[in-house]
């Protein structure tokens, strides 16, 4: 993709996120994958006082250090990272075209709650907040929808798995 | 973003989703989602207003325990900065 149609997307981003009626012809436009299998049901089975939390988010939020999410592909880019939740407050880029995140930047807490669930987390209300959490782009379209449910999507449920998470919360942007 | 919470509630894992694009969540089909009339990016609400925030958080973890058909969706009654958020009065405990 060239610089001048990402800057046309982020230009486009900015006015969808001030003004929501114009993002209608693009939801419209923009046919995410249609399910018919039967919907995946797992409720809680413990208090939320005793489980164990972490967070996914479609924000494009990452570490510095991070590889930045491909705003090249047209299909997007269905890969992960791994969030450290006690240094990314003051360690965080956010690669994403496709939405204004000029005010994530001022406060990561509204894409990703980070402080807000170490609070709840001090008082009782979530039992613990897991260290890991996980970061993908979200817009992700094409042949790379087979890529995020097929792979990449089931990567992270088992490191959440693997790391003894009962409950996620999933943020877009 | 439904399409990664399906894959993470298929290994036993109970998942709650915020979403600001409804027609998404109706044809992706989560199992459990709270929805919010609010612009892109700010699915938690302002920067800086930690009680929108802290609501939003703890309306999805009430959708959580409360949703018994997969695939609900919830939606919030909090509208775009022009809630007060002042008289939220928090839910109590959270248990199935």
């Amino acid at each position: 993709m060239s610089i001048t149609s990402r800057l046309k997307n982020r230009l486009i981003a900015k006015l969808i996120t001030h003004y929501p009626s114009l993002a209608k012809g693009f939801i419209k436009a923009y046919a995410p994958w249609e399910s018919h299998e039967t919907i995946p049901w797992e409720p809680p089975t413990k208090p939320l006082s005793e489980c164990k939390l972490a967070v996914v988010t479609t924000s494009g939020v990452h570490h510095h250090a991070q590889e930045p999410f491909d705003m090249q592909d047209n299909d997007g880019d269905p890969s992960f990272r791994a969030i450290d939740g006690t240094t990314i407050g003051g360690d965080f880029r956010i690669t994403h075209d496709y939405y204004d995140h000029s005010d994530a930047e001022k406060d990561l807490n509204i894409i990703l709650p980070l402080d807000r669930l170490r609070e709840l987390q001090q008082e009782g209300v979530i039992g613990r907040l897991a260290n890991t959490h996980y970061s993908f782009m979200g817009h992700i379209d094409g042949r790379h929808i087979a890529t995020l449910s097929g792979h990449t999507a089931k990567q992270v449920a088992e490191k959440l798995r693997q790391d003894q998470v009962d409950v996620v919360l999933l943020t877009p942007a | 973003m439904g399409l990664i919470q399906r894959e993470i509630e298929k290994v036993g894992i109970a998942s709650i989703g915020v979403s600001i694009v409804r027609e998404y969540t109706e044809k992706v089909q989560p199992p459990r989602t709270v929805f919010l009339r609010w612009p892109f990016g700010h699915p938690l609400g302002e920067p800086g207003n930690v009680k929108q925030q802290r609501a939003v958080i703890l309306e999805a973890f009430r959708a959580l325990y409360s949703i018994t058909i997969p695939g609900e969706i919830v939606d919030l009654p909090f509208r775009w900065r022009r809630h007060d958020y002042e008289s939220y009065v928090e839910p109590g405990l959270f248990e199935p």
